[in-house]
């Protein structure tokens, strides 16, 4: 059994241990086609409006089932609109995380709702939930995470392009964990690590690192990605959770454990925190926040995060995109002109 | 703080409604002096005189509020029954950005918080908001500084992103109420996580005024609460009438107090005389506009800054908002509180509150209140400042015009930002709309 994700943070490792192979919806990119194109306002995240218009069109009907997270007011909205008013015949789910710090209720709510979750997936994927099964899925996920780090964490030293490496890094949103898991091992062999790599390296954070044209021409204007916190990619890299023997307890660790994420509603204290944090690891010199147009979660921490950078005397460069194909020549060349800021040791 | 406690009681009671008094006095003053205009509505309300004294003295008193009693700013949806008891003067932001909406002061206060950061696709009301905090500037002469802010989710994400730049700005505790989003019917651990939150808060606002949450005085103000969300609903079915006694665009100032005041007798009292000034206005046939000829309902907030211009607009031709789904959220939100169990029943109410429900539910409400009021058209109010009010209306336009046979209109704007708002595209909207009636 297949499920359509839709962003962001969902029990991969339940799903996982179901046996239902997961397959991310980011959009995808372009522009909305088909019935289901105007459904959603134009002031409405691109990501929302695209996804309907793909799933109404069938874009989606290989799968069995969606899942929609807890994401934000539009993919809520999505929610319902798609499966109530049409646009998605089939099975749905929904995974209802706690915003805001882990407090005593969201904790207990948090097991509460995970355990609801498979009790409705447990039909659909035709088995129990076993806890054997879950255990090593929670192991596996938890290699693939070692595996995503160690590539993040050493792309100074790693011989490979930045498409190249997200290519890889983004095919575990659709592949199976253990394909997943083989080609991260045979990249981290094949990337070697060698000198530190020349360019500008930069931290850049946001929802989804599309179009993948910004990484190539940060590329070609000398820069790279040091430290990466987009929410598809490094804000799901889950590095300091503790293995408890409990496999239910480990699941709950791990999500508790991620890194702050805006749709989590994480303090943006926290979150900035963390960000100069990777920054200051990653030896970043300047930072480029990619924003999804009209993503509020995301917009609201863009002040305290241009503060927090601003006090480290780090450049900051906002880029706005709305899922498109390409990147737009405006964006181009801010992004160029950025890099030639950095390199030129300007601040912002 | 005996001497601030003074001036704070001194302001609500009778320095408040002197100046409310005094402002009503002049306003009619000037009304006086001016020639007399043709006005397509029918007479002026009689509560509204109460009304302004009402929400004036809250104001006024709220300037004196801080360090005179624990202060709490939270969001429109809250359960603020649960506050009350502990002694919290309650300030509602989205109230104040409503304020400066119609006095168009929000490019102004938005351009403040622009220049940080913020962008402008964020809601208005926000803009508003920590625009208003970071220059001073209000039309209210000053707002009182939190103790407390209270958040609950169940209107949007939004006001929790709102409400950590403002814990960010104050530095004060932000309590948060999340509520899941109800898809079809709430699970029971969906309601219990909203009752171990609502506890949690007990203890925070405990902790805070030094006072205890008797269960008697929770029961009080449950009571109360419960009562004024009934007078509300009786206002508003006065609307069913033929003609109907007020507009939808009176619902929307009429609606203050049910905010702002919920759980107090000052609301009540305030909704029983309107209810009675609006029950003899349908004994005497006295309408909201002069020729009531087609009857809408308005879906979504309203457009502050132009909601008398398209009120007029459309009185003019005889078109008068009956109904509002956003009025309506008002007489729903406190009836299924229960004065026996605040908590548990406050967790149920507050978590099916209409923009916390999926779009068949709110589809069955807007269907109910097209028929309820008889109305012949509707217009959908598509507010780029409110996306999970509006993301499905393009869908319920389409259904409540075939399943009822009514014209329905979606119309783009915002509820407070007028840089949103495309003025003769609008009115060549609304008047190609009423021309379809024929």
């Amino acid at each position: 059994m297949a499920v359509a994700v839709l962003p962001i943070h969902y029990p991969k490792e339940i799903l996982t241990a179901l046996d239902v192979l997961s397959v991310e919806l980011w959009g995808p990119p372009g522009a909305p086609r088909g019935d289901g194109a105007g459904r959603i306002q134009s002031y409405v995240c691109s990501l929302a409006r695209n996804a309907l218009a793909f799933m109404a069109a069938g874009g989606a009907d290989a799968v069995d089932g969606v899942l929609f997270p807890h994401t934000c007011d539009s993919i809520q909205g999505l929610a319902t609109l798609a499966t109530d008013f049409g646009g998605w015949g089939k099975k749905a789910f929904t995974f209802l995380h706690p915003k805001g710090p882990a407090r005593e209720s969201s904790r207990t709510y948090l097991e509460a709702e995970l355990r609801s979750l498979v009790r409705d997936l447990e039909p659909f994927a035709g088995r129990r939930l076993e806890p054997a099964r879950l255990a090593a899925a929670v192991a596996l996920h938890r290699e693939i995470d070692a595996c995503r780090a160690a590539l993040l964490d050493g792309r100074p030293r790693l011989a490979a392009g930045d498409p190249e490496l997200y290519a890889l890094l983004r095919r575990g949103e659709w592949l199976w964990p253990e394909d997943h898991l083989a080609e991260l091992r045979e990249a981290r062999d094949r990337f070697r690590e060698g000198p530190i790599r020349p360019g500008i390296p930069v931290l850049v954070s946001g929802y989804v690192p599309e179009p993948p044209a910004l990484l190539e021409v940060l590329e070609r204007s000398g820069a790279y990605v040091a430290a990466d916190d987009y929410a598809a990619v490094g804000r799901r890299v889950v590095r300091a959770a503790a293995a408890a023997p409990d496999p239910w307890q480990a699941v709950l660790d791990r999500y508790w454990a991620a890194p702050p994420c805006s749709t989590r509603s994480a303090d943006p204290d926290e979150r900035a925190r963390y960000l100069t944090g990777l920054l200051e690891r990653s030896g970043a010199r300047g930072a480029i926040l990619h924003i999804l147009k009209f993503c509020e979660p995301e917009l609201f921490d863009v002040p305290a995060l241009r503060r927090a950078f601003a006090a480290r005397g780090v450049p900051v460069l906002v880029l706005e995109g709305e899922l498109e194909l390409e990147l737009s020549g405006q964006a181009v060349t801010r992004v160029e002109a950025f890099v030639e800021m950095l390199a030129a040791g300007r601040a912002a | 703080m005996i001497l601030r406690r003074a001036q704070f009681e001194l302001a609500g009671r009778v320095v408040g409604p002197f100046l409310a008094s005094l402002d009503v006095w002049k306003r009619q003053l000037r009304r006086r002096r001016r020639a007399p205009r043709e006005s397509p509505f029918g007479p002026p309300l009689e509560s509204v005189r109460k009304l302004k004294e009402l929400m004036t003295a809250h104001y006024f008193q709220g300037r004196f509020a801080d360090g005179a009693v624990p202060v709490a700013w939270v969001t429109s949806g809250f359960p603020v029954e649960i506050l009350r008891p502990l002694g919290f003067h309650a300030v509602y932001p989205e109230n104040h950005a409503a304020m400066c909406g119609v006095q168009r002061l929000v490019p102004g206060l938005s351009d403040a918080v622009e220049a940080m950061g913020f962008s402008r696709d964020l809601c208005s009301y926000a803009r508003t908001d920590l625009g208003s905090v970071v220059t001073g500037r209000t039309p209210v002469g000053r707002l009182p500084r939190p103790d407390l802010l209270a958040c609950c989710t169940n209107i949007c994400q939004t006001v929790l992103y709102w409400y950590r730049a403002l814990a960010d700005h104050f530095h004060v505790p932000l309590v948060l109420v999340d509520t899941p989003y109800v898809y079809g019917e709430a699970k029971p651990h969906h309601v219990r996580y909203v009752r171990d939150q609502l506890e949690e808060l007990v203890r925070v606002g405990e902790r805070i005024s030094g006072r205890r949450a008797e269960p008697e005085a929770l029961a009080e103000v449950a009571r109360k609460a419960k009562e004024g969300t009934d007078l509300w609903a009786d206002c508003l079915a006065t609307g069913r009438s033929r003609p109907a006694p007020w507009t939808g665009i009176d619902g929307f100032f009429h609606m203050a107090p049910i905010v702002a005041l919920r759980g107090t007798d000052t609301c009540n009292a305030y909704y029983r005389l309107l209810r009675d000034e609006l029950r003899d206005r349908v004994r005497r046939g006295i309408g909201g506009i002069r020729e009531e000829r087609h009857r809408l309902l308005w879906d979504n907030l309203p457009i502050w800054f132009a909601v008398r211009e398209v009120a007029t607009l459309l009185a003019e031709r005889g078109f008068n908002f009956v109904c509002t789904s956003y009025t309506n959220a008002w007489a729903e939100a406190g009836s299924r509180i229960d004065p026996r169990d605040l908590i548990g029943s406050a967790a149920f109410s507050y978590t099916h509150i209409i923009l916390n429900q999926d779009l068949p539910n709110r589809l069955g409400i807007l269907r109910r209140l097209a028929r309820d009021y008889a109305v012949d058209g509707a217009v959908l109010h598509s507010d780029r400042s409110c996306k999970p009010y509006s993301i499905g209306q393009v869908d319920l336009k389409e259904r409540l015009a075939a399943e009822l046979g009514i014209r329905v209109l979606l119309l783009e704007a915002d509820h407070s930002d007028p840089r949103a708002w495309a003025q003769e595209q609008g009115e060549n909207r609304l008047t190609a709309f009423m021309e379809s009636f024929g």
